[in-house]
């Protein structure tokens, strides 16, 4: 890789200090090391984040508080996590390899970079690395892209399984400006779909640093699942994924909430299917129309015109194993 | 199943010969050897499929820290064997790397640099950029394959007109992607040319191939080049034969008056040590009502390099393991612009069997027949000679397996009648048949006056247990107990052996040791006994060898230590050396290894997802020497068989001519989470028709059918025919 000088921040004022026109923050590394090997990122400068930014847990009074430096690993395996949040961990271990989770932040995990392979291949064309370049899946090998809210520069999936929990579970994002104002943002509205500049994957300010996220109590500790179907069963990114989540009132669902990795530039949440489901009973039958209104916006590319049939597979099968448990 | 988790080790064995080795990480592999002054090399691909190098801009590169200098086409030291287009076409090296301005596909190594470090080289190598001026290249094995029509590969046996109005026919397409080895260790070279002596540390599976092959290449003596491999981490065909890694090592070295390493990315693993061709079958099978097999007609092809070719035999063993009256078989190449394909586990035949190992299945579902008993009714008992089969328990090993996995108790024979909520569950199995090859090998044992020895081959152990296999072959020969033997091998200064390939490794060097063995023995007894022994009953079997000295089973002479043997002779240590090949006896007979695999899985009706649930593997490897090692390939391979059915593909982008997600995290290969506990078993009957060892290679076995047995489950499961692999869940939706 291209030399670089490195330097630790004690605290995120030191970090804002040190971060300069082609400096880059790193935490756990897990991604951004491969880029710089792969020459597709290459900062003069990093600035190590492990000690300038929290790495605890913490019990706020309407949720929790996750310091952004929590690593993949402690936050799955957390006991308050697992008793409020457990379709996050779960969401969490389906994702990587343990090996990359005990070095992966929680923060990093936020701002890691699309696994597109013309992405990560510096002689094939991609708008997401080389703004106007072209983009290679478009017109090439695009099963693995995106099937909503791409765009003619981008058919780029966000590759998150952790996102994906975290959207379906209406997390804020706290972030640190460069001019030393906190700002929470929605998660949703944190990653952002590619339209003409899908060089910036999200909406984080230039120099900003994720402080923590937080999630709000909910009822969604009792019925999840995160299902998560891939080619393999470790080290493999989804070709689709689904949080899904019951709060239910016997056999009436109360509150729904669904979301999919695999599908789009950012973490989708499936908005008319959560409503539709919210007053009705958990029945095979409502799950499989959900499903159904989901799969209703979805536009397939050539080689991924499968994920239609998957993700209303997946979708139904992920709210059957929100009832039983499984 | 027992074989990792119950067995007592015996006293006075320590497992595998290498483990201490390799689990403290004093083995060292090709990449690890600390040479004083090294240098260190890192290839630059070429970025397009096709066309010509107008111009390499190495500036940018040469001011780059630690740079020593770059090679490329311009400044390269001439290779003799390489030098010409007539030349490198009839080597068996075949790639003109840095001898042209040719490119022939993407990521042919057009320059190279090297730098005082790894890291040095590796940044210096990004800057390194070329002009091209392109030209039209095809990569699309799919598009291309009607373009070329399948040539008889050998004589057809019958005509098809006698079995045109067979009772059943059968015709069906089969296709299965490109596949890359990847062994975990990336193939690497270090290359010490000093004094006219060439050294070279290099990951292989064969070293005296790749001596004779320098020799050639670069018009040297054979006696002036070693090469060691002594630990090899895995190969699976990959180090089978000489790659540019090693060659451009060689120039390196030469160039600098330097010792120079030079070590394969994951992503040039991809495109530099070979691949399984992606391939194309149409099987024709016919049938009789009772079930008998009457004709197939069997038409291959599959992709190839453009610049050098390469031939899978895929329609081989379809004259091996049935008995067919009337077979033809056909089969074509399709030239790309890819890197070179090579034999990878199984080559030719773990593509076929997928091919006849699938339309069996749907020929017995036709007959409203079970699998095993069609099986069974229809194997073949010679070879496709007529020459009978030495040993062939085929048919034990299909009965052993049924009874494992419950056939006749579990299995319903009509698809999708077993569920689990929305899990369909199938029973699936398939057989794999391989010839049982042998080939010479020498070896040699040094014994010292306390009566430990060393025995010694050329012959690389890649994972396989081949050191531990010439203890256990040396105790059981000779008597000596395993403690006190020590085991040499992976050096062309050692005694003469093959490649560790095709299945033949042991059973080739069983001959060896056992020649060895035999020559250790007499000349203990010349020098113990001298002529009282041949006075006396002579039979050297009666001859046993302890751990201190020599005696007779039959106490009819006294027993003599080694210490006294030696003192008397005045001898610092004893020296043997011996060669082997296959007897003549062998030219009479078939020779077979075989498998039979069974599968239970279960299928997701609403997401694809496939579950292996079970796995039975029932092997004839002849005698079983080691039989965690032996177990150890029949599971590696079985794991290779799940990955070839359910995940390993490797993409091309065809616009642009260029493999995409060619490292570990695109391209799938199973994980323990993939794999359930494969019970695996042996008929462990002895061929001593094949070698004095009685072991029949086992190797390939394990794979070739593999896949077929996991189709087969699959339509069991849900009644859907997968006949394109791999079949990943999206396959199995949109069937």
């Amino acid at each position: 890789m291209k030399p670089f000088e490195y330097s630790k921040a004690e605290n995120t004022t030191s970090a804002i200090k040190l971060a300069g026109n082609s400096s880059m923050y790193i935490s756990g590394g897990t991604n951004l090391i491969d880029l710089m090997k792969k020459h597709i990122h290459e900062p003069d400068k990093l600035i190590d984040l492990t000690d300038a930014v929290s790495s605890e847990i913490t019990v706020q009074e309407n949720g929790i508080r996750i310091g952004a430096m929590v690593r993949n690993s402690t936050l799955a395996e957390d006991s308050l996590i697992l008793d409020k949040f457990p379709l996050l961990s779960r969401a969490i271990l389906k994702g990587a390899s343990p090996q990359i989770r005990n070095m992966a932040s929680t923060g990093g995990n936020l701002l890691q970079r699309t696994r597109c392979p013309y992405f990560y291949d510096t002689a094939l064309p991609c708008n997401k690395r080389i703004p106007g370049s072209g983009c290679g899946a478009l017109e090439g090998n695009n099963r693995m892209s995106a099937v909503i809210g791409y765009s003619n520069s981008c058919v780029a999936v966000h590759p998150s399984d952790m996102c994906v929990a975290l959207v379906a579970l209406d997390t804020k994002v706290e972030i640190l400006k460069p001019d030393g104002n906190t700002e929470m943002i929605n998660f949703e509205d944190f990653h952002r779909l590619p339209g003409d500049n899908p060089q910036k994957d999200n909406n984080l300010p230039d120099g900003a640093i994720i402080t923590a996220i937080e999630i709000q109590n909910n009822s969604f500790n009792k019925n999840y699942d995160y299902l998560k179907l891939r080619e393999r069963e470790s080290y493999a990114f989804a070709l689709i994924s689904v949080a899904a989540a019951l709060e239910l009132s016997g056999n009436l669902i109360r509150e729904a909430r669904l979301a999919s990795g695999g599908v789009a530039h950012k973490p989708w949440r499936w908005k008319d299917a959560e409503n539709f489901l919210k007053g009705e009973n958990a029945t095979e039958e409502n799950f499989k129309k959900a499903a159904e209104l989901a799969i209703e916006k979805i536009a397939p590319l050539e080689d991924n015109k499968f994920k239609t049939e998957m993700l209303k597979g997946a979708i139904q099968q992920s709210f059957m194993n929100c009832v039983t448990n499984r | 199943m027992d074989y990792f988790f119950e067995k007592e080790v015996e006293n006075n064995a320590r497992g595998r010969v290498e483990a201490e080795e390799k689990v403290t990480g004093k083995a060292k592999y090709s990449a690890e050897y600390d040479i004083p002054e090294l240098a260190h090399a890192v290839m630059v691909g070429s970025t397009i499929a096709a066309g010509r190098i107008l111009n390499i801009d190495i500036a940018n590169a040469k001011e780059a820290p630690g740079v020593i200098d770059i090679l490329t086409h311009n400044n390269r030291p001439t290779v003799p064997g390489i030098a010409t287009e007539e030349a490198w076409k009839k080597s068996r090296f075949s790639l003109p790397v840095f001898h042209t301005d040719k490119i022939y596909y993407n990521e042919q190594p057009i320059a190279m640099v090297i730098a005082e470090t790894l890291e040095d080289a590796t940044y210096a190598a990004s800057l390194v950029t070329a002009d091209y001026e392109e030209s039209e290249f095809e990569t699309n094995f799919k598009e291309e394959r009607d373009s070329v029509e399948t040539i008889e590969t050998k004589e057809e046996k019958g005509s098809r007109e006698n079995w045109q109005n067979a009772d059943h026919i059968i015709e069906r397409e089969f296709k299965i992607a490109m596949e890359v080895h990847n062994p975990m260790e990336p193939h690497a070279t270090i290359a010490d040319w000093k004094n006219g002596e060439l050294t070279l540390y290099d990951k292989s599976q064969n070293v005296y191939g790749v001596q004779g092959n320098i020799a050639k290449l670069f018009d040297i003596s054979e006696n002036n080049i070693r090469v060691i491999s002594e630990f090899v981490g895995g190969g699976f065909g990959s180090g089978l034969l000489v790659w540019p890694n090693t060659v451009v090592a060689i120039m390196a070295s030469q160039h600098l008056n330097r010792p120079v390493k030079v070590v394969l990315t994951r992503p040039q693993m991809f495109t530099s040590v070979g691949h399984r061709p992606e391939s194309w079958q149409r099987f024709k099978i016919g049938a009789d009502k009772s079930g008998k097999f009457l004709g197939c007609y069997h038409q291959a092809k599959h992709a190839t390099s453009s610049h050098t070719g390469h031939t899978d035999n895929i329609t081989g063993l379809t004259w091996k393991h049935y008995h067919f009256p009337n077979i033809k078989t056909e089969q074509e190449e399709i030239p790309l612009n890819i890197p070179k394909p090579t034999w990878m586990r199984g080559p030719g035949d773990a593509s076929g069997a997928f091919a006849i190992e699938s339309i069996v299945d749907e020929l017995c579902e036709k007959l409203d027949m079970d699998p095993v008993e069609v099986r069974l009714m229809n194997l073949s008992e010679t070879d496709s000679q007529g020459k009978p089969w030495s040993t062939n328990y085929l048919n034990e090993c299909l009965k052993i397996g049924a009874e494992k996995i419950g056939w006749n108790k579990n299995r319903k024979s009509k698809p999708g009648e077993l569920k689990e909520g929305e899990w369909n569950i199938g029973y699936g199995m398939a057989v794999g048949f391989w010839n049982a090859g042998r080939q010479d090998a020498d070896a040699s044992i040094e014994m010292k006056p306390n009566g430990d020895i060393i025995v010694r081959s050329a012959m690389t152990d890649i994972g396989t247990g081949t050191g531990t296999a010439m203890q256990n072959m040396a105790h059981n020969f000779l008597g000596i107990p395993k403690n006190k033997i020590a085991i040499e091998l992976g050096d062309s200064d050692l005694p003469y052996a093959p490649s560790q390939g095709g299945s033949w490794g042991l059973s080739s060097l069983s001959g060896g040791v056992a020649a060895a063995c035999k020559s250790l023995k007499t000349k203990l007894v010349d020098l113990a006994y001298g002529s009282k022994f041949e006075k006396g009953k002579g039979n050297l079997k009666l001859v046993k060898l302890n751990s201190d000295g020599i005696s007779m089973e039959d106490d009819s002479l006294e027993p003599v230590s080694y210490k006294s043997i030696f003192d008397k002779n005045n001898l610092g240590v004893l020296n043997v050396k011996a060669s082997s090949s296959p007897r003549e006896e062998a030219k009479k007979y078939g020779f077979c290894s075989s498998a039979a695999h069974y599968v239970k899985l279960k299928v997701n009706k609403l997401t694809g997802d496939i579950k292996i649930l079970e796995m039975v593997s029932v092997a004839d490897g002849g005698k079983i020497i080691n039989d965690q090692a032996a177990a150890n390939q029949v599971i590696g391979a079985a794991i290779g068989g799940i990955g070839m059915a359910l995940m390993e593909k490797q993409d091309i982008d065809h616009n642009h001519g260029r493999l995409i997600g060619n490292d570990l995290a695109g391209y799938h290969f199973p994980c323990n989470a993939d794999a359930p506990i494969i019970d695996v078993s042996f008929i462990d009957k002895p061929d001593y028709n094949r070698n004095p060892a009685g072991a029949k290679g086992l190797g390939e076995v394990g794979i070739i059918g593999c896949a077929a047995a996991i189709t087969n489950a699959i339509y069991n499961a849900t009644g859907k025919r997968m006949r394109d692999l791999p079949v990943t869940p999206d396959k199995i939706l949109m069937a």
